[in-house]
Protein backbone atom coordinates (compact mmCIF):
# COMPACT_ATOMS: atom_id res chain seq x y z
CA UNK A 1 0.00 0.00 0.00
CA UNK A 2 2.40 2.70 -1.13
CA UNK A 3 1.62 6.32 -0.35
CA UNK A 4 3.09 8.60 -2.99
CA UNK A 5 3.73 12.31 -2.43
CA UNK A 6 4.09 14.63 -5.42
CA UNK A 7 5.80 18.03 -5.21
CA UNK A 8 3.61 20.65 -6.90
CA UNK A 9 6.01 23.28 -8.23
CA UNK A 10 4.93 26.91 -8.24
CA UNK A 11 6.87 29.91 -9.46
CA UNK A 12 5.18 33.25 -8.83
CA UNK A 13 2.03 31.26 -8.18
CA UNK A 14 2.05 29.51 -11.57
CA UNK A 15 1.77 25.72 -11.20
CA UNK A 16 3.84 23.36 -13.38
CA UNK A 17 2.01 20.84 -15.52
CA UNK A 18 4.51 18.08 -14.67
CA UNK A 19 2.82 17.95 -11.24
CA UNK A 20 -0.47 16.83 -12.83
CA UNK A 21 1.39 14.23 -14.92
CA UNK A 22 3.02 12.84 -11.75
CA UNK A 23 -0.25 12.87 -9.78
CA UNK A 24 -1.97 11.01 -12.65
CA UNK A 25 0.71 8.30 -12.62
CA UNK A 26 0.76 8.12 -8.82
CA UNK A 27 -3.05 7.67 -8.94
CA UNK A 28 -2.68 4.72 -11.34
CA UNK A 29 -0.12 3.11 -9.00
CA UNK A 30 -2.28 3.78 -5.95
CA UNK A 31 -5.42 2.39 -7.62
CA UNK A 32 -3.60 -0.84 -8.51
CA UNK A 33 -1.89 -1.29 -5.14
CA UNK A 34 -3.88 0.67 -2.56
CA UNK A 35 -2.34 3.67 -0.86
CA UNK A 36 -2.88 7.39 -1.18
CA UNK A 37 -1.69 10.19 -3.44
CA UNK A 38 -0.61 13.43 -1.79
CA UNK A 39 0.36 16.75 -3.30
CA UNK A 40 2.87 18.98 -1.53
CA UNK A 41 2.80 22.71 -2.20
CA UNK A 42 5.20 25.31 -0.81
CA UNK A 43 3.85 28.86 -1.10
CA UNK A 44 1.35 29.78 -3.82
CA UNK A 45 -2.41 29.47 -3.65
CA UNK A 46 -3.24 26.40 -1.55
CA UNK A 47 -6.96 26.22 -2.41
CA UNK A 48 -6.42 26.56 -6.16
CA UNK A 49 -3.63 23.95 -6.19
CA UNK A 50 -5.71 21.53 -4.13
CA UNK A 51 -8.68 21.86 -6.50
CA UNK A 52 -6.48 21.26 -9.53
CA UNK A 53 -4.57 18.37 -7.90
CA UNK A 54 -7.88 16.76 -6.94
CA UNK A 55 -8.92 16.63 -10.60
CA UNK A 56 -6.01 14.30 -11.34
CA UNK A 57 -6.48 12.10 -8.32
CA UNK A 58 -4.75 13.66 -5.31
CA UNK A 59 -6.41 12.62 -2.05
CA UNK A 60 -4.82 15.45 -0.09
CA UNK A 61 -2.61 18.44 -0.74
CA UNK A 62 -0.26 19.38 2.09
CA UNK A 63 0.54 23.07 2.01
CA UNK A 64 2.92 25.40 3.78
CA UNK A 65 2.92 29.17 3.45
CA UNK A 66 5.26 31.98 4.43
CA UNK A 67 7.62 34.57 2.98
CA UNK A 68 10.36 31.99 2.55
CA UNK A 69 8.30 30.31 -0.19
CA UNK A 70 7.90 33.46 -2.30
CA UNK A 71 11.18 32.83 -4.13
CA UNK A 72 12.92 29.48 -4.56
CA UNK A 73 15.59 28.73 -1.98
CA UNK A 74 17.27 25.33 -1.96
CA UNK A 75 17.96 25.30 1.77
CA UNK A 76 14.50 26.37 2.98
CA UNK A 77 12.49 24.42 0.43
CA UNK A 78 14.69 21.32 0.90
CA UNK A 79 14.20 21.58 4.67
CA UNK A 80 10.43 21.90 4.21
CA UNK A 81 10.20 18.82 1.97
CA UNK A 82 12.42 16.79 4.29
CA UNK A 83 10.27 17.79 7.27
CA UNK A 84 7.13 16.88 5.35
CA UNK A 85 8.52 13.42 4.55
CA UNK A 86 9.66 12.83 8.13
CA UNK A 87 6.25 13.79 9.52
CA UNK A 88 4.08 11.92 6.98
CA UNK A 89 6.26 9.00 5.85
CA UNK A 90 5.30 8.66 2.18
CA UNK A 91 6.97 5.74 0.42
CA UNK A 92 8.03 7.92 -2.49
CA UNK A 93 8.37 11.64 -3.13
CA UNK A 94 8.12 12.55 -6.81
CA UNK A 95 9.67 15.84 -7.93
CA UNK A 96 9.52 17.06 -11.54
CA UNK A 97 12.88 17.19 -13.33
CA UNK A 98 12.71 20.93 -13.88
CA UNK A 99 15.37 23.53 -13.08
CA UNK A 100 13.88 23.76 -9.59
CA UNK A 101 13.24 20.05 -9.13
CA UNK A 102 16.72 18.99 -10.19
CA UNK A 103 18.08 21.19 -7.41
CA UNK A 104 15.44 20.51 -4.78
CA UNK A 105 15.15 16.71 -5.11
CA UNK A 106 18.78 15.90 -4.25
CA UNK A 107 18.76 18.60 -1.54
CA UNK A 108 15.76 17.04 0.21
CA UNK A 109 17.15 13.52 -0.24
CA UNK A 110 20.49 14.56 1.26
CA UNK A 111 18.72 15.95 4.32
CA UNK A 112 16.76 12.70 4.68
CA UNK A 113 19.75 10.45 3.92
CA UNK A 114 17.51 8.56 1.51
CA UNK A 115 17.84 7.22 -2.03
CA UNK A 116 17.53 9.78 -4.81
CA UNK A 117 16.86 8.78 -8.42
CA UNK A 118 17.14 11.43 -11.14
CA UNK A 119 15.10 12.01 -14.29
CA UNK A 120 12.96 8.87 -14.18
CA UNK A 121 10.64 7.92 -17.05
CA UNK A 122 8.91 4.94 -15.45
CA UNK A 123 7.80 3.87 -11.96
CA UNK A 124 6.33 0.46 -11.17
CA UNK A 125 5.28 -1.11 -7.89
CA UNK A 126 5.13 -4.73 -6.77
CA UNK A 127 6.10 -5.23 -3.11
CA UNK A 128 8.38 -2.24 -3.65
CA UNK A 129 9.23 0.37 -6.23
CA UNK A 130 11.25 -0.11 -9.36
CA UNK A 131 12.27 2.96 -11.31
CA UNK A 132 13.40 3.22 -14.93
CA UNK A 133 15.66 6.05 -16.01
CA UNK A 134 17.73 6.82 -19.11
CA UNK A 135 21.52 6.90 -18.90
CA UNK A 136 24.00 8.05 -21.53
CA UNK A 137 21.28 10.58 -22.48
CA UNK A 138 18.94 7.76 -23.51
CA UNK A 139 21.30 5.43 -25.37
CA UNK A 140 20.39 2.94 -22.66
CA UNK A 141 18.02 2.64 -19.70
CA UNK A 142 18.60 1.34 -16.20
CA UNK A 143 16.05 -0.18 -13.84
CA UNK A 144 16.87 0.58 -10.22
CA UNK A 145 15.48 -0.36 -6.84
CA UNK A 146 15.69 2.13 -3.95
CA UNK A 147 17.16 0.63 -0.77
CA UNK A 148 15.70 3.09 1.74
CA UNK A 149 12.13 3.19 3.15
CA UNK A 150 11.42 6.43 1.30
CA UNK A 151 13.01 7.64 -1.92
CA UNK A 152 13.04 10.91 -3.83
CA UNK A 153 12.46 10.42 -7.56
CA UNK A 154 12.90 13.08 -10.21
CA UNK A 155 10.35 12.64 -13.01
CA UNK A 156 11.02 13.85 -16.54
CA UNK A 157 8.32 16.19 -17.89
CA UNK A 158 6.03 14.46 -20.43
CA UNK A 159 7.12 10.98 -19.26
CA UNK A 160 3.68 10.35 -17.75
CA UNK A 161 0.31 10.88 -19.39
CA UNK A 162 -2.03 13.30 -17.66
CA UNK A 163 -5.45 11.80 -16.91
CA UNK A 164 -8.37 13.26 -15.00
CA UNK A 165 -9.63 11.12 -12.13
CA UNK A 166 -11.41 13.03 -9.44
CA UNK A 167 -10.37 12.63 -5.81
CA UNK A 168 -10.89 14.70 -2.66
CA UNK A 169 -7.90 17.03 -3.14
CA UNK A 170 -8.39 18.46 0.34
CA UNK A 171 -5.87 21.11 1.39
CA UNK A 172 -4.17 20.49 4.75
CA UNK A 173 -1.52 22.76 6.26
CA UNK A 174 1.72 21.21 7.50
CA UNK A 175 4.56 22.61 9.58
CA UNK A 176 7.47 23.23 7.19
CA UNK A 177 9.83 23.87 10.10
CA UNK A 178 11.69 26.57 8.20
CA UNK A 179 11.64 29.29 10.89
CA UNK A 180 15.19 30.48 11.46
CA UNK A 181 16.68 28.30 8.73
CA UNK A 182 20.00 29.66 7.41
CA UNK A 183 19.13 30.38 3.77
CA UNK A 184 22.80 30.17 2.65
CA UNK A 185 22.68 30.92 -1.12
CA UNK A 186 19.86 33.36 -1.93
CA UNK A 187 18.15 34.41 -5.14
CA UNK A 188 18.44 38.19 -5.56
CA UNK A 189 16.43 38.49 -8.76
CA UNK A 190 14.91 36.45 -11.55
CA UNK A 191 15.54 37.68 -15.08
CA UNK A 192 13.50 36.49 -18.06
CA UNK A 193 15.31 35.69 -21.29
CA UNK A 194 14.34 37.66 -24.39
CA UNK A 195 11.07 36.73 -26.06
CA UNK A 196 9.55 34.40 -23.46
CA UNK A 197 9.79 31.40 -25.79
CA UNK A 198 8.63 27.89 -24.91
CA UNK A 199 11.25 26.04 -22.86
CA UNK A 200 12.82 22.88 -24.29
CA UNK A 201 12.63 20.30 -21.53
CA UNK A 202 8.94 20.82 -20.82
CA UNK A 203 7.83 21.39 -24.42
CA UNK A 204 5.29 19.05 -26.00
CA UNK A 205 6.53 19.94 -29.48
CA UNK A 206 10.11 20.84 -30.47
CA UNK A 207 11.42 22.06 -33.83
CA UNK A 208 15.21 21.77 -34.10
CA UNK A 209 17.69 23.07 -36.66
CA UNK A 210 21.05 21.58 -37.56
CA UNK A 211 23.99 22.43 -39.76
CA UNK A 212 21.60 22.31 -42.74
CA UNK A 213 20.33 25.79 -41.86
CA UNK A 214 23.70 27.04 -43.19
CA UNK A 215 23.96 30.16 -41.05
CA UNK A 216 22.56 31.98 -37.98
CA UNK A 217 20.37 34.20 -40.16
CA UNK A 218 18.31 31.17 -41.18
CA UNK A 219 17.46 29.98 -37.66
CA UNK A 220 14.41 32.25 -37.96
CA UNK A 221 12.91 29.58 -40.26
CA UNK A 222 13.06 27.12 -37.37
CA UNK A 223 11.66 29.65 -34.89
CA UNK A 224 8.81 30.59 -37.21
CA UNK A 225 7.74 26.96 -37.61
CA UNK A 226 8.10 26.50 -33.84
CA UNK A 227 5.93 29.56 -33.18
CA UNK A 228 3.23 28.27 -35.53
CA UNK A 229 3.11 25.02 -33.51
CA UNK A 230 3.47 26.63 -30.08
CA UNK A 231 6.69 24.66 -29.91
CA UNK A 232 10.15 25.18 -28.44
CA UNK A 233 13.08 25.80 -30.80
CA UNK A 234 16.05 23.44 -30.45
CA UNK A 235 19.39 23.04 -32.15
CA UNK A 236 22.15 20.51 -32.74
CA UNK A 237 25.54 20.82 -31.08
CA UNK A 238 27.13 21.89 -34.39
CA UNK A 239 24.84 24.91 -34.58
CA UNK A 240 25.46 25.87 -30.95
CA UNK A 241 29.23 25.37 -31.12
CA UNK A 242 29.34 27.50 -34.29
CA UNK A 243 27.79 30.28 -32.22
CA UNK A 244 24.68 30.53 -34.37
CA UNK A 245 22.27 29.89 -31.48
CA UNK A 246 22.55 30.18 -27.69
CA UNK A 247 23.68 26.99 -25.91
CA UNK A 248 20.40 26.81 -23.98
CA UNK A 249 18.77 25.52 -27.22
CA UNK A 250 21.11 22.52 -27.57
CA UNK A 251 19.50 19.07 -27.67
CA UNK A 252 21.76 16.07 -27.16
CA UNK A 253 24.07 14.32 -24.75
CA UNK A 254 25.90 17.55 -23.87
CA UNK A 255 22.72 19.62 -24.00
CA UNK A 256 19.11 19.01 -23.03
CA UNK A 257 17.66 15.52 -23.14
CA UNK A 258 14.08 15.79 -24.32
CA UNK A 259 11.05 13.55 -24.84
CA UNK A 260 8.28 15.64 -26.43
CA UNK A 261 5.20 14.30 -28.24
CA UNK A 262 6.58 15.64 -31.53
CA UNK A 263 10.19 16.40 -32.52
CA UNK A 264 10.83 17.92 -35.95
CA UNK A 265 14.51 17.72 -36.95
CA UNK A 266 15.38 20.09 -39.80
CA UNK A 267 18.74 19.78 -41.48
CA UNK A 268 20.04 17.57 -38.68
CA UNK A 269 22.06 14.56 -39.81
CA UNK A 270 21.63 12.71 -36.53
CA UNK A 271 25.01 12.34 -34.79
CA UNK A 272 24.85 9.67 -32.08
CA UNK A 273 25.08 12.27 -29.30
CA UNK A 274 22.10 14.17 -30.78
CA UNK A 275 20.00 11.03 -31.30
CA UNK A 276 20.66 10.12 -27.67
CA UNK A 277 19.08 13.36 -26.52
CA UNK A 278 15.85 13.13 -28.50
CA UNK A 279 15.13 9.56 -29.59
CA UNK A 280 12.64 9.00 -26.75
CA UNK A 281 10.35 11.57 -28.43
CA UNK A 282 6.99 9.98 -29.17
CA UNK A 283 6.85 11.08 -32.83
CA UNK A 284 9.91 12.14 -34.81
CA UNK A 285 9.94 13.95 -38.15
CA UNK A 286 13.14 14.28 -40.18
CA UNK A 287 13.56 16.84 -42.95
CA UNK A 288 16.94 16.44 -44.63
CA UNK A 289 18.40 16.53 -48.14
CA UNK A 290 20.54 13.44 -47.49
CA UNK A 291 18.44 10.27 -47.69
CA UNK A 292 21.23 8.38 -45.91
CA UNK A 293 21.31 10.65 -42.86
CA UNK A 294 21.09 8.58 -39.62
CA UNK A 295 18.20 10.76 -38.41
CA UNK A 296 15.86 8.79 -40.74
CA UNK A 297 16.62 5.61 -38.75
CA UNK A 298 14.81 7.01 -35.71
CA UNK A 299 12.18 9.04 -37.59
CA UNK A 300 8.50 8.11 -37.95
CA UNK A 301 8.00 10.48 -40.89
CA UNK A 302 10.70 11.60 -43.31
CA UNK A 303 10.91 14.18 -46.07
CA UNK A 304 14.04 13.88 -48.21
CA UNK A 305 14.25 17.46 -49.46
CA UNK A 306 15.87 20.82 -48.86
CA UNK A 307 14.67 22.29 -45.60
CA UNK A 308 14.62 25.73 -47.23
CA UNK A 309 11.78 24.46 -49.42
CA UNK A 310 9.93 22.30 -46.90
CA UNK A 311 10.09 24.24 -43.62
CA UNK A 312 8.38 27.47 -44.82
CA UNK A 313 5.77 25.35 -46.63
CA UNK A 314 5.18 23.37 -43.45
CA UNK A 315 4.75 26.62 -41.50
CA UNK A 316 2.07 27.63 -44.04
CA UNK A 317 0.39 24.22 -43.89
CA UNK A 318 0.30 24.26 -40.09
CA UNK A 319 -1.10 27.79 -40.16
CA UNK A 320 -3.93 26.67 -42.48
CA UNK A 321 -4.60 23.58 -40.38
CA UNK A 322 -4.86 25.60 -37.18
CA UNK A 323 -6.96 28.15 -39.07
CA UNK B 1 42.40 30.83 -1.84
CA UNK B 2 41.96 27.11 -2.34
CA UNK B 3 39.71 25.72 -5.05
CA UNK B 4 38.74 22.07 -5.48
CA UNK B 5 37.37 20.83 -8.79
CA UNK B 6 35.64 17.45 -8.62
CA UNK B 7 35.84 15.67 -11.97
CA UNK B 8 34.88 12.38 -13.56
CA UNK B 9 36.21 10.39 -16.47
CA UNK B 10 33.36 9.25 -18.75
CA UNK B 11 32.86 7.49 -22.11
CA UNK B 12 33.06 9.90 -25.06
CA UNK B 13 29.70 11.26 -26.30
CA UNK B 14 30.23 9.43 -29.62
CA UNK B 15 30.12 6.11 -27.72
CA UNK B 16 27.58 3.57 -28.96
CA UNK B 17 25.95 1.30 -26.39
CA UNK B 18 25.45 -2.13 -27.88
CA UNK B 19 22.79 -3.76 -25.76
CA UNK B 20 20.36 -6.05 -27.56
CA UNK B 21 18.38 -7.25 -24.55
CA UNK B 22 18.09 -6.43 -20.84
CA UNK B 23 21.25 -7.40 -18.96
CA UNK B 24 22.52 -7.25 -15.38
CA UNK B 25 25.81 -5.69 -16.45
CA UNK B 26 26.80 -3.09 -19.01
CA UNK B 27 30.14 -3.87 -20.62
CA UNK B 28 32.00 -0.55 -20.82
CA UNK B 29 35.45 -2.02 -21.42
CA UNK B 30 35.99 -0.84 -25.00
CA UNK B 31 34.88 2.77 -24.49
CA UNK B 32 37.11 5.76 -25.24
CA UNK B 33 37.24 7.82 -22.06
CA UNK B 34 37.41 11.57 -21.75
CA UNK B 35 36.98 14.25 -19.10
CA UNK B 36 33.25 14.75 -18.53
CA UNK B 37 32.48 17.76 -20.79
CA UNK B 38 30.64 19.65 -18.02
CA UNK B 39 33.64 19.22 -15.68
CA UNK B 40 35.77 21.07 -18.25
CA UNK B 41 33.68 24.19 -17.53
CA UNK B 42 34.43 23.74 -13.81
CA UNK B 43 38.17 23.36 -14.46
CA UNK B 44 38.22 26.39 -16.78
CA UNK B 45 36.35 28.57 -14.28
CA UNK B 46 38.84 27.66 -11.53
CA UNK B 47 41.76 28.51 -13.81
CA UNK B 48 40.15 31.84 -14.77
CA UNK B 49 39.84 32.75 -11.06
CA UNK B 50 43.51 31.87 -10.59
CA UNK B 51 44.49 34.00 -13.58
CA UNK B 52 42.53 36.94 -12.18
CA UNK B 53 45.22 37.23 -9.49
CA UNK B 54 45.97 36.42 -5.87
CA UNK B 55 47.27 33.24 -4.34
CA UNK B 56 45.09 30.48 -5.75
CA UNK B 57 45.75 26.75 -5.57
CA UNK B 58 43.56 24.39 -7.58
CA UNK B 59 43.17 20.73 -6.66
CA UNK B 60 41.44 18.34 -9.06
CA UNK B 61 39.75 15.47 -7.25
CA UNK B 62 38.38 12.33 -8.86
CA UNK B 63 37.24 8.87 -8.02
CA UNK B 64 38.10 5.98 -10.25
CA UNK B 65 40.66 3.43 -11.36
CA UNK B 66 44.28 4.16 -12.23
CA UNK B 67 43.31 4.88 -15.85
CA UNK B 68 41.92 8.29 -14.82
CA UNK B 69 45.49 9.59 -14.42
CA UNK B 70 45.94 10.40 -18.10
CA UNK B 71 42.72 12.44 -18.20
CA UNK B 72 43.70 14.26 -15.00
CA UNK B 73 47.10 15.10 -16.46
CA UNK B 74 45.93 16.27 -19.88
CA UNK B 75 42.62 17.98 -19.07
CA UNK B 76 43.19 19.24 -15.51
CA UNK B 77 46.87 19.62 -14.60
CA UNK B 78 47.99 20.71 -18.09
CA UNK B 79 45.39 23.50 -18.25
CA UNK B 80 46.14 25.01 -14.86
CA UNK B 81 45.21 22.77 -11.93
CA UNK B 82 48.11 22.52 -9.46
CA UNK B 83 47.65 19.04 -8.06
CA UNK B 84 45.37 16.03 -8.19
CA UNK B 85 43.85 13.58 -5.74
CA UNK B 86 42.63 10.22 -7.01
CA UNK B 87 40.38 8.16 -4.77
CA UNK B 88 40.94 4.61 -5.90
CA UNK B 89 39.34 1.73 -4.09
CA UNK B 90 38.11 -1.49 -5.72
CA UNK B 91 35.27 -1.52 -3.17
CA UNK B 92 33.92 1.65 -4.80
CA UNK B 93 33.21 -0.05 -8.13
CA UNK B 94 29.52 0.52 -8.80
CA UNK B 95 29.20 3.16 -6.07
CA UNK B 96 25.99 5.18 -6.46
CA UNK B 97 25.58 8.97 -6.20
CA UNK B 98 25.09 8.94 -2.41
CA UNK B 99 28.19 6.79 -1.85
CA UNK B 100 30.33 8.90 -4.17
CA UNK B 101 29.17 12.08 -2.43
CA UNK B 102 30.10 10.62 0.98
CA UNK B 103 33.58 9.70 -0.25
CA UNK B 104 34.18 13.05 -1.99
CA UNK B 105 33.00 14.93 1.11
CA UNK B 106 35.54 12.99 3.20
CA UNK B 107 38.30 13.89 0.74
CA UNK B 108 37.23 17.56 0.65
CA UNK B 109 37.23 17.78 4.47
CA UNK B 110 40.99 17.15 4.55
CA UNK B 111 41.59 20.75 3.44
CA UNK B 112 39.70 24.03 3.80
CA UNK B 113 38.53 24.87 0.29
CA UNK B 114 36.96 28.25 -0.40
CA UNK B 115 35.27 27.07 -3.56
CA UNK B 116 34.30 23.58 -4.71
CA UNK B 117 33.33 23.21 -8.37
CA UNK B 118 31.52 20.42 -10.18
CA UNK B 119 30.05 19.94 -13.67
CA UNK B 120 26.23 19.94 -13.58
CA UNK B 121 26.18 16.21 -14.32
CA UNK B 122 28.26 13.42 -15.80
CA UNK B 123 27.20 12.48 -19.32
CA UNK B 124 27.20 8.75 -18.53
CA UNK B 125 24.98 8.49 -15.42
CA UNK B 126 23.16 11.79 -16.11
CA UNK B 127 22.20 12.16 -12.44
CA UNK B 128 23.29 15.69 -11.59
CA UNK B 129 23.14 14.95 -7.86
CA UNK B 130 26.66 14.66 -6.50
CA UNK B 131 27.57 18.36 -6.21
CA UNK B 132 24.33 19.12 -4.36
CA UNK B 133 24.74 16.09 -2.06
CA UNK B 134 28.35 17.07 -1.25
CA UNK B 135 27.25 20.63 -0.34
CA UNK B 136 24.75 19.20 2.15
CA UNK B 137 27.40 16.84 3.62
CA UNK B 138 29.72 19.79 4.17
CA UNK B 139 26.94 22.15 5.32
CA UNK B 140 27.87 24.64 2.58
CA UNK B 141 25.73 26.84 0.34
CA UNK B 142 25.50 25.70 -3.26
CA UNK B 143 24.35 27.14 -6.55
CA UNK B 144 23.58 24.60 -9.26
CA UNK B 145 23.56 24.98 -13.06
CA UNK B 146 25.55 28.22 -13.21
CA UNK B 147 26.19 30.02 -16.49
CA UNK B 148 27.98 33.09 -15.09
CA UNK B 149 30.16 33.74 -12.03
CA UNK B 150 31.53 36.86 -10.38
CA UNK B 151 33.80 36.55 -7.36
CA UNK B 152 33.59 39.21 -4.63
CA UNK B 153 35.44 39.59 -1.34
CA UNK B 154 34.44 36.38 0.41
CA UNK B 155 31.25 36.27 -1.65
CA UNK B 156 30.08 35.23 -5.09
CA UNK B 157 27.29 36.10 -7.49
CA UNK B 158 26.21 33.42 -9.94
CA UNK B 159 23.60 33.15 -12.66
CA UNK B 160 21.58 29.96 -12.43
CA UNK B 161 19.82 28.72 -15.57
CA UNK B 162 16.06 28.22 -15.17
CA UNK B 163 13.19 27.76 -17.64
CA UNK B 164 13.02 30.84 -19.83
CA UNK B 165 15.57 32.88 -17.91
CA UNK B 166 17.96 32.93 -14.98
CA UNK B 167 18.16 33.46 -11.25
CA UNK B 168 20.83 35.81 -9.93
CA UNK B 169 22.09 34.11 -6.77
CA UNK B 170 24.53 35.30 -4.11
CA UNK B 171 26.38 33.23 -1.53
CA UNK B 172 29.25 33.59 0.89
CA UNK B 173 32.37 31.44 0.65
CA UNK B 174 33.05 28.61 1.09
CA UNK B 175 30.49 27.43 -1.45
CA UNK B 176 29.78 24.65 -3.93
CA UNK B 177 28.90 25.39 -7.58
CA UNK B 178 27.82 23.12 -10.43
CA UNK B 179 28.80 24.40 -13.87
CA UNK B 180 26.66 24.46 -17.03
CA UNK B 181 27.60 24.95 -20.66
CA UNK B 182 27.77 28.66 -21.47
CA UNK B 183 29.82 29.51 -18.34
CA UNK B 184 33.06 29.74 -20.31
CA UNK B 185 35.01 28.26 -23.22
CA UNK B 186 37.38 25.61 -21.89
CA UNK B 187 40.93 25.95 -23.25
CA UNK B 188 42.83 23.08 -24.79
CA UNK B 189 46.08 21.91 -23.24
CA UNK B 190 49.31 22.71 -25.08
CA UNK B 191 51.87 19.99 -25.70
CA UNK B 192 54.58 21.61 -23.50
CA UNK B 193 52.03 21.99 -20.68
CA UNK B 194 51.05 18.33 -20.98
CA UNK B 195 54.74 17.44 -20.62
CA UNK B 196 55.10 19.72 -17.57
CA UNK B 197 51.87 18.40 -16.03
CA UNK B 198 53.60 15.08 -15.47
CA UNK B 199 55.70 16.80 -12.78
CA UNK B 200 52.70 18.07 -10.79
CA UNK B 201 51.77 16.08 -7.67
CA UNK B 202 49.16 13.33 -7.95
CA UNK B 203 48.13 11.64 -4.72
CA UNK B 204 46.28 8.33 -4.67
CA UNK B 205 44.12 7.53 -1.64
CA UNK B 206 41.70 4.81 -0.51
CA UNK B 207 38.62 5.03 1.71
CA UNK B 208 40.79 3.84 4.61
CA UNK B 209 43.22 6.72 3.96
CA UNK B 210 40.25 9.09 4.19
CA UNK B 211 39.25 7.50 7.51
CA UNK B 212 35.89 6.21 6.32
CA UNK B 213 34.24 2.87 5.69
CA UNK B 214 33.16 2.15 2.14
CA UNK B 215 29.65 3.69 2.07
CA UNK B 216 26.63 1.54 1.24
CA UNK B 217 24.67 2.21 -1.96
CA UNK B 218 21.15 3.58 -1.46
CA UNK B 219 20.05 2.52 -4.94
CA UNK B 220 20.55 -0.93 -6.40
CA UNK B 221 20.81 -1.55 -10.13
CA UNK B 222 18.53 -4.38 -11.25
CA UNK B 223 19.22 -4.32 -14.96
CA UNK B 224 20.20 -2.30 -18.00
CA UNK B 225 17.76 -2.19 -20.90
CA UNK B 226 18.01 -1.02 -24.52
CA UNK B 227 15.70 1.76 -25.75
CA UNK B 228 12.41 0.60 -27.31
CA UNK B 229 12.84 -0.16 -31.01
CA UNK B 230 11.36 2.50 -33.28
CA UNK B 231 9.07 1.68 -36.20
CA UNK B 232 9.79 2.15 -39.89
CA UNK B 233 10.15 5.67 -41.21
CA UNK B 234 7.29 6.65 -43.52
CA UNK B 235 8.88 8.62 -46.36
CA UNK B 236 6.73 11.33 -47.89
CA UNK B 237 7.07 11.95 -51.62
CA UNK B 238 9.04 15.18 -51.82
CA UNK B 239 9.00 15.95 -55.53
CA UNK B 240 6.80 18.97 -54.77
CA UNK B 241 8.04 20.33 -51.40
CA UNK B 242 4.87 22.33 -50.77
CA UNK B 243 2.68 19.26 -51.34
CA UNK B 244 5.02 17.20 -49.12
CA UNK B 245 4.68 19.80 -46.36
CA UNK B 246 0.87 19.71 -46.63
CA UNK B 247 0.88 15.90 -46.53
CA UNK B 248 3.21 15.92 -43.53
CA UNK B 249 0.96 18.36 -41.66
CA UNK B 250 -2.06 16.17 -42.50
CA UNK B 251 -0.34 12.99 -41.22
CA UNK B 252 0.81 14.68 -38.02
CA UNK B 253 -2.72 15.91 -37.44
CA UNK B 254 -4.83 12.93 -38.50
CA UNK B 255 -2.59 9.87 -38.13
CA UNK B 256 -0.06 10.67 -35.40
CA UNK B 257 -2.45 13.15 -33.71
CA UNK B 258 0.43 15.24 -32.39
CA UNK B 259 -0.53 18.66 -33.80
Amino acid sequence: MPNIAVFIEQRDGALKKVAWQMISEARRIADANGGEVWGVLLGGDAAAAATEAGKYGADKVFTAGGDVFTTYNSEAWGTALANFVTANSPDMLMVGSTAMGKDLGPKAAAKLGCACISDAVGVTYADGFEVRRPIFAGKCFVDVVPQTPVCVVGIRPNAFVMAEKAAAGAAEAFDAGTDGVDLKATVQSVEAADGGKVELTEAEVIVSGGRGIKGPENYALIETLADSLGAAAGASRAVVDAGWVDYSHQVGQTGKTVGPNLYIACGISGAIQHLAGMSSSKCIVAINKDANAPIFKVADYGVVADLFDVVPALTDAVGKLKG
Amino acid sequence: MKIAVCVKQVPDSETRINLAAPAAELDQSGFTRILNPYDAYAVEEAVKIKEAGGEVEITAITLGPDTVKETLKKDCLAVGCDKAVIITDPALDGADEAAIATVLAAALKRETYDLILFGIKAIDDDSGQVGILVAEHLGLPHVSTITHLEMGDGTLTAHREIEGGKEVVTATLPAVLTCQKGLNEPRLPSLPNIMKAGMKPQETVTCADLGIDVPANLVQIKQYAPPAARGECKLIDAEDPAAAARELARLLNEEAKVI
